[in-house]
């Protein structure tokens, strides 16, 4: 066995509990700056530069294919395209169209995705539960523009298996994409199919941080399957939950492929949620000024649902 | 020895005469590799769509590239996103050296100096073929595709005319020997007898989802051949008027004898239902004969039959659609020059016709007079008859067309759902729209009323 050379092993002593720390020779004081610097340039030009450049074009008249727009250098007009977002009536619409999408997709996702953390989470049958975790991971590794060609192909009105489905409970043919509320539900369910295993993976991620011997004491005291998730098993879920709660409102705010692939928005406004919206004002009439400020309230509303999640449902588990 | 010279002489005379006057002398000094040679290497972009129009191009392009040096690079992106990539392109100073065209981008793309008039490299007689022959093209086409304010742009390149595609066998079985002529006859004589719910089978389809599908292939399609427009001549709605009134209404009424959710049709799920025998007569663009005529797409065979739009009240108006090629005015002085000479190829009477038998549809008049390409291809003779005559501005040209159509696409869309009648949304669509327009400068006489 060969010996730890002595200057070595005085590098990896700790440093010594009293007295100053002390550093490598190499060790400078720009040393922690070279290395946090790529982290920080990456997520400057991708994350904060746009942020800053859509807060200050919201403040301006920016649309670029008007021609006066640019001849007059895209002026600055204060709030007035924060006031022409307040008073857009079809903006108010696409948002509460979005928060009943929110409110239609989530507590299913929810509901179905503790189930099935369950499911997995019991002992027993390995190799099936091995598959089926990684059979979860399929929605999600799928594109949304992919998904929507599905939704497409599903909701078919002459080969698709929706109307299959519902022939087989006697049901009579419907044509979900073209009346209003059947493309509404057909992307609730699109979204249901693609999110469902994400909020499962989170799930069964805090039950396997159950402890064991806990879990055990706890099958020992009752046999009701009730109390052992709501006393201990959904204590170690609801960190998850909050997690699940941010994303997922800020995907639905976001959520724009499926949509677009699958109905454009249509018939009429039906399924024109806000993400299609922006998308029509920002890069159909190019007006990103406007489109601007509509990203900006959205933000805003992200991150104030964020701090709502968590006032509310975030716990630290003791 | 004197006569000899004189004999010389007004021989040289005869010949240099003839070479300055005879055109067809002069482009046979011309030649594309020649006209190239100076920019042999350079590369030039341009945006291509997923059509036959476009493969059939493609198909062809290795001709152009051998013969000349110059790389054309194309990037394939679909429809929908092909104006906001070249916009953002544009306006960001990006490699393309071509526009693409649509015949409702062409006022934008002109007003906003993202395009060169072509009159800059008509002067240059080193890189125009002097059989260009503007006048080849059908006036129709050159005027509404490539044109804006008088000056030519971009050349006719992707042509599309509507037509009314029908299966011929389902009209004989209802005792029908010929297509509809008008509206009203498909609507009144055809429509009804044509029509069994109870066996999934309707007379028409008119694919009408929300986007510019529904702007311009329905909402707009019902206006014109009835009298009615978009716009009147101080650029304010004329929508509530009684002839586009009465085309909304008829939209509505034919309704019945259409697929339920024909709202949610677009362009394939159309050309699909008449290609598997659902429906007997749809209104589309030529472009997709192809996709009709194809054994693997359609089982339709020997009952698809092409005739002109069915005329209205107004005589026929059909849908008309295309792009040109436009050069960039983004490209350097050289690409601009080789971009030149590759749409002057790309949309020249010398591949014309290889151009349409590898799917495309060519601007020039001359190749569908030719009697083989007539008995090939069933919809040559009812386009060529319908870009005969036609409204260029049959969807609005100018800039503010994308805003305003996104408007007439919501509220058209719902009109048809029976959300909002086609008073109340004719109402809707005017207010909206002269908004826009009010904001662009129509009204107060900034910008010329120009469409």
């Amino acid at each position: 066995m060969t010996s730890v050379p002595q200057n070595l092993s005085t590098r990896l002593a700790p440093p010594a509990a009293s007295g100053a720390r002390r550093h490598h020779p190499g060790y400078g004081r720009w040393t922690p700056f070279f290395f946090l610097a790529p982290a920080v340039i990456v997520l400057f030009s991708i994350g904060i530069y746009p942020t800053l450049f859509a807060i200050a074009t919201s403040f301006r008249r920016y649309n670029i294919t008007r021609r006066a727009d640019q001849q007059d250098g895209f002026p600055f007009v204060g709030f007035d395209n924060y006031f022409t977002v307040l008073h857009d009536r079809g903006f108010w619409d696409s948002l509460l169209l979005t928060g009943k999408f929110y409110l239609s997709v989530v507590p299913v996702q929810i509901a179905l995705g503790i189930l099935i953390a369950l499911m997995l989470h019991r002992p027993g049958w390995s190799l099936l539960r091995a598959i089926t975790r990684v059979s979860l991971v399929v929605p999600l590794a799928t594109t949304y523009a992919v998904v929507g060609l599905i939704g497409r192909l599903i909701f078919n009105r002459d080969f698709g298996v929706a109307n299959q489905f519902m022939s087989w409970l006697g049901v009579s043919s419907s044509d979900w994409l073209g009346n209003p509320t059947g493309a509404f539900l057909a992307i609730v369910v699109m979204d249901i199919w693609q999110w469902t295993p994400f909020v499962a993976l989170i799930f069964l991620a805090g039950l396997s941080m159950v402890p064991v011997e806990i879990e055990e004491a706890a099958r020992l005291e009752t046999k009701s399957p009730w109390a052992l998730l709501r006393y201990v098993q959904l204590p170690y879920m609801l960190p998850g939950l909050t997690a699940i709660l941010i994303l997922r409102s800020a995907d639905v705010l976001k959520l724009f492929d499926t949509v677009f692939v699958m109905t454009r928005g249509g018939p009429g406004a039906a399924t024109d949620l806000i993400s299609i919206y922006v998308q029509r004002v920002g890069f159909k009439v190019f007006d990103l000024g406007l489109a601007s400020a509509q990203a900006i309230l959205l933000l805003i509303l992200t991150i104030v649902l964020s701090r709502l999640y968590i006032h509310i449902f975030y716990q630290e588990i003791e | 020895m004197r006569k000899w010279l004189l004999a010389t002489l007004s021989a040289l005379v005869i010949t240099a005469g003839a070479a300055v006057g005879d055109p067809t002398l002069a482009r046979a000094e011309w030649a594309l590799d020649k006209a190239a040679a100076p920019y042999k290497g350079t590369e030039i972009n341009i945006i291509f769509l997923d059509r036959p129009g476009y493969r059939a191009i493609i198909k062809l392009l290795p001709e152009f590239e051998k013969k000349t040096g110059i790389k054309v690079n194309y990037e394939i992106v679909p429809y929908e996103n092909s104006r906001e990539k070249q916009v953002l392109n544009f306006s960001s100073k990006g490699d393309l050296t071509m526009a693409l065209v649509d015949l409702v981008w062409i006022g934008e793309f002109a007003e906003n100096g993202w395009i060169v008039p072509i009159e800059k490299f008509t002067s240059d007689a080193s890189i125009t073929d002097p059989g260009l022959d503007l006048k080849g093209f059908f006036p129709l086409l050159l005027d509404a595709f490539g044109s804006w304010g008088g000056k030519v742009y971009g050349l006719p390149f992707d042509n599309y005319s509507g037509l009314l595609f029908y299966n011929k066998c389902m009209l004989k079985d209802a005792g029908f020997d010929k297509p509809p002529a008008t509206w009203q006859d498909l609507y009144t004589t055809y429509a009804p007898k044509l029509t069994n719910p109870e066996k999934k089978q309707y007379a028409f389809a008119l694919q009408s989802l929300r986007g510019e599908t529904q702007s311009a292939d329905s909402f707009m399609r019902v206006l014109w051949p009835f009298g009615g427009s978009l716009l009147d001549k101080t650029f304010h709605s004329n929508l509530m008027s009684k002839e586009s009134q009465t085309g909304l209404k008829f939209r509505q009424d034919l309704m019945k004898y259409m697929p339920p959710g024909v709202v949610s049709y677009d362009h394939v799920e159309a050309v699909n239902a008449l290609a598997q025998g659902q429906v007997a007569m749809i209104t589309e663009w030529s472009a997709f004969y192809g996709t009709l005529t194809d054994p693997k797409t359609s089982k339709l065979g020997d009952c698809l039959a092409v005739a002109p739009e069915p005329a209205g009240p107004a005589g026929r108006l059909p849908a008309l659609g295309g792009f040109s090629l436009a050069v960039a005015s983004q490209a350097s002085p050289q690409q601009q020059k080789a971009s030149w000479l590759f749409i002057q190829w790309a949309t020249s009477e010398d591949i014309a016709r290889a151009y349409v038998e590898a799917g495309g549809v060519s601007g020039r008049s001359s190749v569908y007079e030719q009697a083989d390409i007539k008995a090939k291809y069933k919809f040559v003779e009812p386009m060529v008859a319908s870009w005969q005559k036609g409204v260029p501005e049959f969807r609005p040209r100018f800039p503010a067309w994308a805003a305003i159509s996104e408007i007439v696409a919501e509220v058209g869309s719902k009109m048809m759902l029976g959300e909002v009648s086609t008073e109340d949304g004719a109402k809707q669509i005017g207010a909206r729209m002269e908004d826009i327009l009010k904001k662009e400068g129509y009204y107060d006489g900034k910008k010329a009323l120009r469409q």
